[in-house]
Parts: C-alpha cells; sequence; structure tokens
C-alpha cells in the first residue's frame, strides 16, 4: 500500500506579518508537528489574520475539515456570547470516525483532527501549553 | 404523535434534569433540520434559534468526520455539551463546577428512556377515539350457551345493564393541552376543543349533539363544563382545550398541562 501524500498548505498574506507574530506562529506550527506525530493525530490547520497552514494526511477532506474548523470556532463564539460562558478554552467536536479540537491561542486559530480513539487529553494538554 | 405533545414532555423532561442537576443552566433539543423540540424554561426561544443556527456549519461538514455524535465546549465561565440522540440533538449548559460526569450520566439515561416511552406511547395512540367496542355479541354467544338456565326478564335485564356499561366505560377520551381562554364576553363555564373532536365524538353517538364535557386532570380532579368548538383558527388542530381561568383554578391546572376530555350525555 502506498504510503499517503502528505499535504502541506501555507497561505501567505500580501502583508509581512509582524516578527513577534511570526515566531508565534513558527512556535505554535513546531507544536504542531509534534502533535501530529501523535498516534491517531490525521493533520491541523493553523491560521490567523495574515497567514494560514494546513497539513492533512488526506487531501480530498481539507475543504471539508477547513469549512467544519472555522464553523467550530464560530459556533463556540455564538454559544459563549449567549449563555455567558466567558472565553473559549476549547471547542471538541465529535464524529462516529474522528473528531476535532479547535481553540484559538494568541490570536491563531487552530484546530487538530485525529481518530476517534486518539488521545484528546495529550493534543489538548500540548496545545494549552502554547 | 401530536407533536405538541411530545415537545410538551420533552421540555418537563429538561426542566426535571435541572432540578436534579442544577448546574445544569440551559437545555435544549433540535433536529438536524434545525427545528427546536423543547427548551427548558430558562431559555428564550430566540437564543435557541441563534445557537442552532451556528451549529449550520458543523452539521454541514460533519460527513467529514462520520456524523456529529456531540460537540463539547470548555469556556473559563462554564461549559456547553451537545450530543446526539435518536436523530435529536440536546445541548445542556452547564456552570463552570459542574460533575460532567454525573451531568451526562442523568441526561443520557433519562432522555433515550423519555424518547423510547414516547415511541411506545405513539404506538398506542393517546387519542382513542374509536367507537365503542360492541361487546353485545360475545354476550349474547354466552347467554345462548347457557339458554337453559336464566330466566328470560333476567336476560334481558343484563343485556341492558351490559350495553348501558358500555355506553359509559368506552367513551371516546382524548388528552389535550390547556390553553388560555379570556375576555370580556367569554363565558365562564365553557371549553373549547377543536371542532374535529366534537364531530368524532357525535359521529360515534350516531349524530348526537355533544353539548358538555368532562375535564379530568392526572391529579384526579375533574369538572363537567360545557363545550364549544374553537373558533380561533390559530388554535385548530394543535390538540388544545381553551379553558377560562375560572375552570383552570377549580381543577387547580394552568396553561401546558394535560388533561383528559371526554363527552358528557345529558
Amino acid at each position: 500500500m502506498g504510503k499517503k501524500k502528505k499535504t502541506v498548505q501555507k497561505v501567505a498574506a500580501a502583508t509581512e506579518p509582524l516578527a513577534v507574530e511570526e515566531s508565534c506562529v513558527n512556535s505554535s506550527r513546531a507544536s504542531l508537528e509534534e502533535i501530529e506525530t501523535y498516534d491517531g493525530v490525521i493533520g491541523y490547520i493553523l491560521r490567523n489574520s495574515a497567514s494560514a497552514t494546513i497539513d492533512i494526511k488526506d487531501p480530498t477532506k481539507i475543504i471539508d475539515y477547513a469549512i467544519l474548523s472555522s464553523s467550530a470556532l464560530d459556533a463556540g463564539e455564538v454559544l459563549s456570547e449567549n449563555f455567558d460562558l466567558g472565553t473559549v478554552k476549547s471547542i471538541i467536536v465529535e464524529g462516529k470516525d474522528a473528531k476535532v479540537i479547535s481553540l484559538t491561542v494568541n490570536e491563531n486559530k487552530i484546530s487538530v483532527f485525529m481518530n476517534k480513539e486518539a488521545n484528546c487529553e495529550k493534543v489538548l494538554r500540548k496545545l494549552r501549553s502554547l | 404523535m401530536d407533536n405538541e405533545v411530545y415537545s410538551f414532555a420533552l421540555k418537563n423532561t429538561l426542566n426535571e434534569i435541572q432540578n436534579v442537576c442544577p448546574d445544569i443552566k440551559n437545555s435544549f433539543m433540535f433536529k438536524k433540520d434545525g427545528q427546536i423540540i423543547a427548551r427548558d424554561e430558562n431559555t428564550p426561544e430566540d437564543v435557541v434559534v441563534r445557537v442552532i443556527d451556528s451549529f449550520d456549519g458543523i452539521l454541514d461538514k460533519a460527513d467529514a468526520i462520520g456524523g456529529v455524535e456531540g460537540i463539547v465546549l470548555e469556556g473559563s465561565k462554564g461549559k456547553a455539551n451537545i450530543s446526539c440522540m435518536n436523530d435529536l440533538y440536546l445541548v445542556t449548559v452547564t456552570s463552570k463546577k459542574a460533575d460532567m460526569n454525573y451531568v451526562t450520566t442523568v441526561t443520557r439515561v433519562l432522555i433515550p428512556t423519555i424518547l423510547r416511552l414516547l415511541e411506545k406511547i405513539h404506538h398506542a395512540p393517546l387519542k382513542s377515539n374509536t367507537p365503542p367496542i360492541k361487546t353485545e355479541i360475545p354476550v349474547t354467544e354466552e347467554l345462548e350457551e347457557q339458554e337453559e338456565t336464566p330466566i328470560e326478564e333476567t336476560m334481558e335485564e343484563s343485556e341492558e345493564s351490559l350495553e348501558a356499561k358500555t355506553l359509559l366505560t368506552d367513551l371516546p377520551v382524548n388528552q389535550l393541552i390547556v390553553e388560555n381562554l379570556g375576555g370580556l364576553l367569554v363565558p365562564s363555564d365553557t371549553v373549547r376543543i377543536d371542532s374535529e373532536i366534537l364531530s368524532q365524538w357525535e359521529e360515534v353517538y350516531d349524530g348526537a349533539k355533544i353539548e358538555q364535557t368532562e375535564v379530568e386532570t392526572f391529579y384526579g380532579k375533574t369538572t363537567i363544563c360545557k363545550v364549544k368548538p374553537i373558533k380561533d383558527s390559530k388554535y385548530a388542530g394543535k390538540g388544545i382545550i381553551r379553558t377560562p381561568e375560572k375552570i383552570q383554578l377549580n381543577l387547580e391546572i394552568k396553561k401546558g398541562e394535560l388533561v383528559r376530555v371526554k363527552p358528557v350525555f345529558s
């Protein structure tokens, strides 16, 4: 069986991000690359106002995952506003086959996709340490 | 099953769950198409609509992860949990200190149980509008078998009394939801129900005019009052009984409660 091709897409904004932001993104990206090595993790999406990095093992799901990630974060905001839940720490969407953890760290919106059996807590701990 | 009865049962369940778990601040249920099934009394409808709308994107793209089984949001002041049960989504909002294991256990046991129960009730219809069972045939057969022993007069007497009993015990009974009926010219001794129900009752009794009804609460209180068809089309076909305040006070009931209603022959 052939190895699945890893798809990494980077979308850069026209304006150069500030050095501090860039270092923050780089640090987040490094952590996400580490998370990607965890059992069951199938990819991540990292985006902010200036750039976006998408690393998903199955390229056919990139668009669906991107919309799901964005919708999860938006729904989290709506839920929080309407029910006074404060700052959203994380939102986990669990499906029958896979799950996604989404959260915002220093203006960076992060979503990590993983298999249903993957250790969600371990990923969450790592993300919160960013 | 009547959607209102279904929603009513689920709404009460949500309220009771909140009594058991005071850490649950809000709860509601909706279908994938966005239809609100039930919400607790603390959660305004506009809030529910906004929140359901925000789930559209997730539910639309959920196929990518095999469909949504659950969503957990952790905020700095509280948590929200969305779980999928029998094609319905249950949303519970809890305080930060809530014991999520307890909340999850209660909701995941109670709601599916109520849903199963409602499904069972669905197969045994709430509205028993079927005509009375004619017990005359078996009675006659039974009597024929014993034709040698009883005296003819006794037979006639027993047939008559059985027929009368059948008429009384098999009166069609409907379960309806109480709705307020008010206004200056509204008589305080008259309830209003669907004209369709009245017609069904009249059909069962060969066109006999039904002018009175017996209203019975689930706590056993009953009253006999006049009955007329609902005029206002917005209340028609919804399985409700518009009841004046005086009758509600007598029966110790209020809007939204279920009552049993059957015809009375004067």
